[in-house]
């Protein structure tokens, strides 16, 4: 299978255990990724919230690039660059308006046609629980983990074109195929506060502790997510929710834990570039 | 606060403005309140969705613009998917931002915006936001260098960034950024203009 890739700005950066462990997956399940030329920022909550046009304007942008390089579908890991993207595209389709304006601000015609893929949509729906399956060479048997999906994989709901809103399961899935034990948790979808992180830390830190204190009601030994801003979030203000006593709870990528159950090496998954060391807890899974 | 209704036009331009902004019929609310509920923001602040959407009804636009949640609101999106009116409140928010940003008014929550103010501004240089360097400089402009200073440095170890974060200049497609900054706001400039001239 053929894939065109977005990573985003973050997965260039300090999301690349992000980046890496899902370079290394799809190389695993003959899934080539061809990253799109000179793509460019989709302008995050930052453009969205403070200019619309420039938003629309910037994944447009991205958008024309992948048409232009004759591609038809783009997959993106970040839920806030496939939000972005796959709000524009059909922003922009469903007024004839808004698109003239759009173009304007491009100074170039709006291609269309492109569809906008998720990471995880990709490998739990169009490569399939099976495929996945079939590469486990070494079962997460008995890893007690909860899955994280935050806000912008699932909603709006009438946008992002899988799973349920508030109760999605296909990184549950994904994890059963790998043989972990996915326990059922109320706090799947609530916010990490997101980009508050930088102008807001202490409320992020008030909405991180209460995931961590859910997910380790619920037994967790470790919390998995496809979000490269919530495991940041999660992983790096970790520390500030000081609950004495309390265990800290490695934040894995869906995508690592895919590739350790691929039998792949440690190292072209990333599992350094954590403030919560994962090493521990993965090193107890039989081989 | 004391509010003295009037059924003043400008009461229905400012409801007309967010409603267009948004693309969300506000008049469809019930006031049901299962946006605050789920919203993880409204504790944080002194309003949530439900009194904002019921300020904007009223026509109350300087207490509006002048609140904090808009500025909180991080588009979890929890209130659309929520809302038996299919009100997506987020889209709301960022409206209520974009009319105050394009107002010039002072924003609620000055130093959320001047982060937003710097992310775009290291898009609009480099093409790609290069966030080790927005983060130390929103942290330098905010007088607390030392806030992540030592997270940073763990990090570094971690090799969670690099040097190369820290140096990295601007990406190759950042002409075709500039391109967009620049048409955008020139096309600003054009609507104010024509507005102007509607109104005489």
């Amino acid at each position: 299978m053929k894939v065109n890739y977005y990573p985003g700005c973050s997965l260039k950066s300090t999301g690349r255990a992000y980046d890496e462990s899902t370079r290394a997956v799809c190389a695993a399940l003959d899934v080539e990724l061809t990253e799109l030329p000179d793509w460019v920022c989709c302008g995050s909550s930052a453009a969205y919230k403070t200019d619309r046009l420039l938003s629309l304007a910037l994944s447009a942008q991205n958008l024309n690039q992948a048409a232009a390089a004759g591609f038809d579908e783009l997959v993106t890991p970040c839920p806030y660059c496939f939000r972005r993207l796959k709000s524009a595209d059909s922003a922009i389709k469903n007024d004839a308006a808004l698109c003239r304006q759009v173009e304007a601000a491009l100074g170039a015609h709006y291609a269309g046609g492109v569809t906008v893929q998720n990471m995880l949509g990709l490998l739990r729906y169009e490569v399939g629980l099976e495929a996945i399956q079939a590469h486990v060479t070494r079962p997460l048997t008995g890893l007690k983990v909860v899955a994280y999906y935050g806000c912008a994989l699932t909603r709006p709901p009438a946008l992002s074109g899988y799973d349920h809103p508030e109760s999605p399961q296909s990184l549950d899935e994904i994890l059963r195929a790998l043989g972990a034990e996915v326990l059922d948790w109320n706090y799947k979808t609530e916010c990490c506060g997101a980009g508050l992180s930088v102008p807001r830390t202490s409320v992020v830190v008030k909405l991180v502790g209460r995931i961590l204190e859910q997910a380790r009601l619920a037994g967790a030994e470790a919390i998995v997510l496809a979000c490269q801003l919530c495991q940041a979030n999660l992983d790096m203000r970790q520390h500030a929710t000081n609950k004495p006593g309390a265990e800290h709870l490695p934040i894995l990528f869906f995508t690592q834990l895919m590739g350790l159950a691929f039998g792949l090496p440690a190292e072209a998954l990333g599992l350094r570039h954590h403030m919560v060391d994962p090493h521990p807890l993965l090193s107890a899974i039989p081989a | 606060m004391l509010i003295q209704l009037t059924n003043a036009p400008e009461v229905k331009v400012f409801r007309q403005a967010v409603m267009d902004g948004s693309g969300q019929n506000l008049l469809a609310c019930l006031q049901c309140g299962k946006c605050t509920g789920g919203c993880p923001v409204a504790w944080a602040v002194e309003r949530g969705p439900r009194q904002t959407i019921a300020m904007i009804l009223l026509g109350l636009k300087d207490e509006v613009l002048a609140s904090e949640l808009p500025w909180y609101c991080v588009g979890c999106a929890i209130c659309a998917s929520r809302c038996p009116a299919r009100i997506d409140f987020s889209r709301v928010a960022a409206a209520l931002v974009e009319i105050a940003v394009a107002e010039g008014r002072a924003p609620a929550v000055g130093d959320i915006h001047r982060w937003e103010e710097i992310f775009l501004a290291s898009v609009r240089r480099n093409g790609r936001v290069r966030e080790v360097r927005a983060i130390i400089e929103n942290n330098l402009r905010a007088r607390r260098p030392w806030q992540d200073a030592f997270m940073g440095l763990a990090m570094f170890a971690r090799g969670i960034f690099g040097l190369e974060d820290v140096l990295a200049g601007p990406a190759q497609s950042q002409p075709a950024v500039a391109k967009i900054f620049e048409n955008v706001r020139r096309i600003r400039m054009e609507n104010e203009k024509s507005e102007v001239r509607s109104e005489k």
